[in-house]
C-alpha cells in the first residue's frame, strides 16, 4: 500500500529540486545551440559553484545565499573568457569541430576537478545557511522545506529572466538567430563572438549559482560534478537537443525521478535509472519526449 | 574617373594545392548590376565568400566604398552596407517572417519603431507582408528567397551580392525577383549576381565578369563576352567551329 503522505512529499521534493535542475539544463542546452559544443564541464561548474558557496558563506555570517551574487558575476566573467577559447578550437580549418569541443571541455572539466581536489582535498564541504532548517507545512499537501523552496524560486526566477532576455530583447533575438544558423546570423550584422560570450557567460553564471544551492541542499564534493554532467545530458536528451521549452519539462522529470528512485529503489541507483530512461528515449523518440529536438527536422 | 563601389586587387584564395581564386582583380561601378558567370568549380562562390569575409584571402585586397575591408568579419561588412545571400536559402525557421527581419542588426541608430516600420515597408515591397506573422519554417522555397532578400534590404545596403537568386524558383517568381532587383537598382543599389541561367543574366546584368578555373578571364557586356575566345574555350573546351555558340 502506497503511503499517500510520503508520495506527496516525494512529489514536492522532486518538483522543487527540478526547479534548480531546469536552470542547469537551459544553460547547457543554450551552450549547445549557440556554440555547438557539448559541454562536458557543466557538472564541474556546479561543483566549483558549490565550493565557492562553501568558501564565501563564512564571510557573510555563515549564509550561503549571500554568495550567489558574487558567484553570478565571477562565473559570468570566467565564462565570457572561456568562450573565445571554445570558439577557437571549434572553428577554422580544424576537422571534427564537435569532437574538438568535447575534448576541450573534457580537459577543462578535468582541470577544474583536479584543482579543487588539490586545494580542498577529497572531503565534503558544507555550504552553511539559515535556510537549511525549517519548512512550511501545507495541511493535506505536505511540507515545503525552506531551502528547497528558495532554491526552486531562484531557479524559476532565473529562468524567467533568461527567457525574457531571449524572447524580448535585441540581444536575445541575436542569440536565438545564432542558435538557428550561425552563418546566416553573421550576414545579418550579428557579431556572433560577442553574443556567444554573453550566452556562455550566462550559462556558466546560472550553472555556478545552481551549484551553491545544490551545495546547500546536499554538500560540496570534488567528485560531485560528473553526476550533474549526467543530469544535464539527461535533460537535453529528454527535451530534444536544442529545444529550450522541453528542458523545463525534462528538469521536472529529472527532479521527480531522482526523488522517487531515492525513496522507492535506492539513492545509489539514481544514475542507473536515468541512463535507462535516456536509452529508451533515444531508441523510441530521438528528438526528445516532445519530438521537437534538433533531430526532429 | 569611375566611381567603384567594390574593387578587388589580385585577390587570391587557396585550399591546399588548389587555387580557387587566382589573383582576381575586378572593379564594380556604383549603380551597376554586374553578373558573374563561369562553369561549375570556376571559383565564383569562393570569390563571394572571400569578399564577404567568410574566407580569409591568401593574397590581394578588397576595397568597398573607398575603404580597405580585406578580411573583415561578415557582420562588420554587413553593417557597413555590403549585403549578401547564399545559394541555398536558410531563414531562421523557428522565428516568424517579421522576427527574421527584425533579427538584423545595424549601426545606424534606428529605434525599435523605425526598424519595425522599415521591416513592414520591405515586406510590402516584396509582397510577403501577408505572411509576416507566420513561422518561416512553413514558407515555400520562393517565399524564403524573397525573405532572404528582405533581410539583406534591412541592412540598407549599398551593394548586394546575390548567389543564384533565381535558382529553384518558378518562372513567375523569377520574374518578380528580377523586377525587384531592377527596381532597387533604379533606386541606387548596386548588385553583383552569380547566375547560371543565361537568359536571366542577359536581361539582368549591365556587364558580366567570366571566371574559369579560378581566374577572371573576361569582362564586358553580355554580347562581348559571349564572343570572347577565352570564354568560348572555357565553356566549349577548345571547340572553335564558327557555328558553335557559347551556351549563354
Amino acid at each position: 500500500m502506497v503511503d499517500l503522505g510520503l508520495f506527496t512529499q516525494i512529489v514536492i521534493n522532486g518538483l522543487l529540486l527540478g526547479g534548480i535542475y531546469v536552470t542547469i539544463g537551459v544553460g547547457f542546452s543554450l551552450a549547445f545551440g549557440v556554440l555547438e559544443v557539448v559541454d562536458f564541464a557543466v557538472g564541474e561548474y556546479v561543483m566549483v559553484g558549490a565550493f565557492m558557496g562553501a568558501v564565501l558563506a563564512p564571510l557573510f555570517g555563515a549564509e550561503g545565499v549571500f554568495a550567489i551574487p558574487i558567484v553570478l558575476v565571477v562565473f559570468f566573467g570566467v565564462g565570457a573568457l572561456i568562450q573565445p577559447l571554445i570558439h577557437h578550437v571549434t572553428t577554422g580549418d580544424r576537422p571534427h569541430p564537435l569532437l574538438m569541443g568535447l575534448v576541450f571541455t573534457f580537459g577543462l572539466a578535468t582541470f577544474l576537478r583536479g584543482s579543487v581536489l588539490t586545494i580542498f582535498g577529497p572531503n565534503n564541504q558544507d555550504v552553511p545557511s539559515s535556510l537549511l532548517t525549517g519548512g512550511v507545512t501545507v495541511p493535506g499537501v505536505g511540507t515545503f522545506p525552506v531551502v528547497r523552496t528558495v532554491t526552486a524560486v531562484f531557479g524559476v526566477t532565473a529562468l524567467l529572466v533568461f527567457m525574457y532576455y531571449l524572447y524580448r530583447t535585441r540581444g536575445g533575438m541575436a542569440i536565438r538567430a545564432i542558435a538557428e544558423d550561425r552563418t546566416n546570423a553573421r550576414l545579418m550584422g550579428i557579431n556572433i563572438n560577442r553574443y556567444q560570450s554573453i550566452a556562455y557567460g550566462a550559462y556558466a553564471a546560472l550553472t555556478g549559482s545552481a551549484g551553491v544551492f545544490i551545495g546547500m541542499i546536499f554538500t560540496a564534493n570534488p567528485g560531485m560534478g560528473l553526476q550533474y554532467t549526467a543530469f544535464a545530458f539527461f535533460m537535453v536528451v529528454l527535451a530534444g537537443m536544442g529545444y529550450l521549452p522541453g528542458v523545463i519539462l525534462a528538469g521536472i522529470v529529472l527532479g521527480l525521478t531522482q526523488s522517487f528512485t531515492a525513496v522507492y529503489i535506492s539513492g545509489n541507483l539514481v544514475l542507473l535509472v536515468l541512463f535507462a530512461i535516456i536509452y529508451v528515449v533515444l531508441l523510441v523518440s530521438p528528438a526528445g519526449i516532445l519530438g521537437k529536438g534538433e533531430w526532429a527536422t | 574617373m569611375t566611381d567603384d563601389i567594390l574593387r578587388t586587387t589580385d585577390l587570391t584564395k587557396r585550399f591546399g594545392a588548389l587555387t580557387a581564386n587566382d589573383e582576381i582583380s575586378i572593379s564594380v561601378e556604383r549603380g551597376e548590376i554586374r553578373g558573374i558567370i563561369g562553369p561549375n568549380g570556376s571559383g565564383k562562390t569562393t570569390f563571394f565568400n572571400t569578399v564577404t569575409g567568410f574566407y580569409q584571402p591568401d593574397g590581394g585586397s578588397v576595397h568597398f566604398d573607398g575603404e580597405e575591408v580585406t578580411g573583415w568579419e561578415p557582420y562588420r561588412l554587413a553593417r557597413r552596407g555590403l549585403g549578401r545571400t547564399f545559394q541555398i536559402v536558410s531563414p531562421f525557421k523557428n522565428m516568424t517572417v517579421r522576427q527574421n527581419m527584425l533579427a538584423v542588426q545595424t549601426d545606424d541608430g534606428r529605434s525599435r519603431e523605425e526598424k519595425r516600420d522599415r521591416a513592414e515597408e520591405i515586406l510590402e515591397f516584396l509582397e510577403i507582408d501577408h505572411i509576416a506573422d507566420n513561422e518561416a519554417r512553413g514558407m515555400s522555397g520562393g517565399q524564403q528567397k524573397l525573405l532572404e532578400l528582405g533581410r539583406v534590404l534591412m541592412l540598407d545596403p549599398e551593394l548586394v551580392m546575390l548567389d543564384e537568386p533565381a535558382a529553384g524558383v518558378n518562372p513567375a517568381l523569377e520574374l518578380r525577383i528580377m523586377d525587384h532587383i531592377h527596381e532597387l537598382n533604379d533606386e541606387g543599389t548596386t548588385f553583383v549576381v552569380i547566375e547560371h541561367d543565361m537568359h536571366v543574366m542577359k536581361t539582368l546584368a549591365d556587364s558580366v565578369s567570366v571566371f574559369d578555373s579560378g581566374s577572371h578571364i573576361a569582362q564586358g557586356d553580355f554580347e562581348e563576352v559571349s564572343q570572347d575566345d577565352a570564354v568560348r574555350e572555357a565553356y566549349l573546351g577548345g571547340t572553335t567551329a564558327e557555328d558553335d555558340e557559347v551556351p549563354i
